[in-house]
């Protein structure tokens, strides 16, 4: 298996093909049938799968070496209906099938995946597909589930009627995976297929009608609908207990968040502080332990201790995706959409985005409207991620008194946390109203969106979360994270004071050049009730937002008043009331992340949005922080 | 579903020649103004997808919507003489989850009013005399 997903731009183009060998194999469907499940499956790789259609939206390429083929390229495709495009995911699509999106290649064989449970519909994508020439093997996927629910269906009648392989498997349990191989082998030499002409194109209304009679022909059953889904929804899609439900979902993972991650993590952080304290007598004394311990240790575990909670928030995130209630969510959610001026397609990336704003911006590409698009792409960093968690559970932990509501039930801390994610919300609903009502107007677009069946999560595939995630984060600590830690402690140490006896000892924090500079821009936010620390960690969080927590770690390290006490003791002790609700505020509106900018920059193909999507963020963030703090300050100060 | 006594059914757009020339019509890229079809004195009568109640039945006709969406929702399964169902209502009342071929599909109200539906029990018998329409009728009534 190989460790991680590669970005599609560093994957190496396999050699020129000869006329008539197979090198590329690209695999196409319609959306939520499977393609990724597949892919991961076929690849050994870990592509993002989940329950609702759109969730791949751009091409991602990898060796089959999951079956032991990895001379071979497979490229997993979006999702489409038909040739023709309709959204941008869908183009991507079209165009890699037929060759003609550059840096990828043509693909020489088709893996056509199809649902089993509604073959009827999905049978109208393999006209089009077969019509192309190419060598395809037809996959018929969820066949386990159509068998359980007494569905027919007969591949060899249906070989016949195509013209080309069929196979029956089921992509998440892995079976029937042997068909790929062995269809690969037979035309690995060069016996093409022959194009299969087929009666219709081009129309929908005949292509259905020539689905409809192939599928009669061959005997197909549709199993049974799922009763129980239709049951589910009469309570998650019920008038009155969908919406509320909804709403107890969402509390209760915070509350979840909080009353069962906050202990993890404070164990997880002892065992990061007892793994500190082990290494000290290993080092010699001097500046090489204070940099790697006070430094670039304190500044690391400073954010590593929210990794269980972190987790948990996507173990949350997992369930809702693959079981296929975001699809619902974005149903209820419409109605609000529509009177925003949005298309309810958009809840979905915005709910995907309290993970992380940079897939949420990706996914943005299955709304059809550019405008709508856009609109959805410059308020999705408003959303509460998970980047944010570490900075606003340092701060919780550290200023808001541990009381409880309803017999135990609610936490203060938790009512904050939702507070703070309703703020997120409440300032990408209003700013995509003003941008719907000026600059991005545009006519209304229809809401067209499937629902999929609901479907158990499968621990394998929440796992492959987890330890994806857990990756992730440990990796941005082990980068990003050491570096500017690294960083900030040689400013802290700089420049050296001589000493009498001709050595030279660090200057006092304040005499440093990280001190310097930071009282040189602490006039600018002490009207927010930020001292020059926290000034430092704005400027080093527009890397990244967790950074905050690291540079705090690192500067509270490394001077001698608060070096022996707990990150959350020595801000409390450094920071008012009003400072720090204020400090959360403004984490919550400001755009502290250039890997967001960085994808702004891509989907809309211009730095002009972006830079707009920046300074609107920071005028904002500042703007509610100067009110919270000085509230906050005559209130309670 | 409530039917008036002297409904005449052959005024309605159930007749297949009818049919062949929307679609053909459509494909030429000309738009069709649909006609509201309710008759006068309050009958009911089924003529576009948002008249369905929730568990009504009925089949598809036309779509009356610009090209790329029609295209779009005819793959998804939104073709003439598919049966649709109306499932659930959203929360909020809109958008509508309707039943097409196994899925389920959710449409907003402006666009499930501009494809045309016919009721699913309505029999189609464009050379049928009045009498055979009333027989015809009363049967289906009694059927239920």
């Amino acid at each position: 298996m190989s460790s991680c997903c590669t970005p599609t731009g560093l994957e190496q183009p396999p050699a020129p093909s000869t006329p008539g060998s197979l090198s590329t194999v690209v695999l196409i469907g319609p959306p939520n049938s499977g393609k990724s499940t597949l892919f991961n499956r076929l690849t050994g790789l870990r592509q993002k799968v989940a329950n609702y259609p759109g969730v791949t939206v751009e091409q991602h390429m990898g060796l089959m070496a999951g079956v032991g083929r990895d001379d071979l390229t497979l490229i997993d495709l979006p999702g489409v209906y038909s040739l023709t495009p309709y959204s941008e995911d869908a183009r991507v699509a079209i165009d890699v099938l037929r060759g003609k999106m550059s840096g990828t290649p043509k693909p020489d064989a088709v893996l056509l995946v199809l649902d089993a449970l509604h073959l009827t519909r999905q049978l109208m994508l393999a006209a089009p597909v077969l019509s192309l020439g190419l060598p395809t093997l037809v996959l018929l996927n969820m066949s386990d589930l159509m068998e359980s629910r007494g569905g027919i269906i007969d591949p060899l009648k249906l070989a016949k009627e195509l013209g080309a392989p069929v196979a029956l498997i089921s992509a998440t349990r892995g079976t029937g995976l042997d068909a790929v191989p062995l269809f690969l082998g037979q035309h690995t030499n060069g016996n093409n297929a022959q194009p299969l002409t087929l009666p219709v194109l081009g129309n929908a209304a005949s292509t259905h009608t020539w689905a409809a009679s192939v599928s009669r022909r061959t005997g197909y059953q549709a199993p049974l609908s799922a009763e129980n889904s239709r049951k589910l929804d009469n309570v998650l899609l019920h008038r009155i207990w969908g919406p509320l439900l909804f709403l107890v979902v969402v509390i209760g993972v915070f509350e979840v968040v909080f009353s069962i991650g906050q202990p993890l993590s404070d164990g997880f952080g002892d065992i990061l502080a007892r793994i500190g304290s082990l290494a000290r007598p290993l080092l010699p004394a001097g500046w090489l332990q204070s940099l790697l311990l006070d430094g670039a240790w304190k500044g690391i575990s400073s954010v590593l201790v929210f990794l269980p909670q972190i987790l948990l928030l996507f173990l949350f995130i997992g369930v809702l995706e693959d079981s296929g209630y975001l699809a619902r969510a974005a149903l209820i959610a419409d109605r609000v959409m529509r009177t925003i001026g949005l298309n309810g397609k958009a809840f979905i990336p915005l709910l995907s985005a309290y993970a992380c704003a940079v897939p949420a911006i990706m996914a943005t590409r299955t709304i059809e409207n550019k405008r709508d698009r856009f609109a959805t792409i410059l308020v999705t960093p408003f959303m509460t991620c998970s980047a944010r968690l570490p900075v606003y559970m340092l701060l919780i932990a550290a200023f808001i008194p541990n009381i409880t509501f309803l017999h135990g039930f609610l936490g203060l801390r938790t009512v904050v946390m939702l507070g703070l994610y309703l703020a997120g919300f409440v300032a990408a609903m209003t700013t995509a109203r003003l941008l719907k009502s000026s600059i991005l107007r545009s006519s209304e677009t229809p809401f067209i969106l499937e629902l999929p069946q609901y479907r158990m999560p499968t621990l394998r595939s929440l796992a492959m979360r987890l330890v994806d995630r857990a990756k992730v984060f440990l990796r941005q600590a082990g980068t990003v994270i050491l570096c500017v830690t690294l960083a900030l402690w040689v400013l802290a140490h700089i420049p050296p004071v001589p000493l009498h006896n001709g050595t030279y000892t660090a200057p006092e924090l304040a005499d440093s050049v990280i001190g310097k500079l930071g009282h040189f821009i602490e006039p600018a936010i002490a009207p927010l009730g930020f001292n020059w620390k926290v000034g430092i960690g704005l400027i080093s969080s527009v890397l990244a937002r967790e950074v905050m927590v690291s540079t705090m770690g690192t500067l509270y390290g490394a001077d001698p008043e608060t070096q022996t006490m707990h990150l959350q003791t020595a801000m409390h002790h450094d920071m008012t009331l009003g400072g720090a609700v204020a400090l959360m505020i403004f984490f919550a509106f400001a755009m502290q992340c250039t890997s967001t900018m960085a994808v702004v920059r891509r989907e809309t193909n211009s730095w002009k949005w972006p830079a707009l999507q920046f300074g609107y963020m920071l005028v904002l963030a500042y703007g509610a922080a100067f009110v919270v703090n000085n509230v906050i300050t005559a209130l309670f100060g | 579903m409530v039917f008036g006594k002297k409904m005449p059914i052959r005024s309605t757009i159930c007749d297949s020649d009818q049919i062949g020339r929307i679609l053909n019509s459509d494909q030429s890229g000309r738009s069709f103004r649909v006609l509201p079809f309710r008759q006068p004195g309050g009958v009911r009568q089924v003529s576009v997808l948002t008249d369905l109640r929730i568990g009504e039945t009925a089949i598809l006709i036309a779509l009356d919507l610009p090209d790329s969406v029609q295209n779009y929702l005819m793959h998804m399964g939104f073709v003439p003489d598919a049966t649709v169902t109306a499932l659930r209502r959203a929360p909020a009342g809109d958008p509508t989850v309707y039943g097409i071929d196994g899925m389920e599909i959710a449409l907003r109200r402006e666009t499930a009013d501009a494809i045309r539906v016919r009721s699913a029990s309505e029999l189609v018998t464009p050379t049928g005399s009045e009498e055979e329409l009333e027989e015809t009728q009363e049967l289906a009534e009694a059927a239920r």
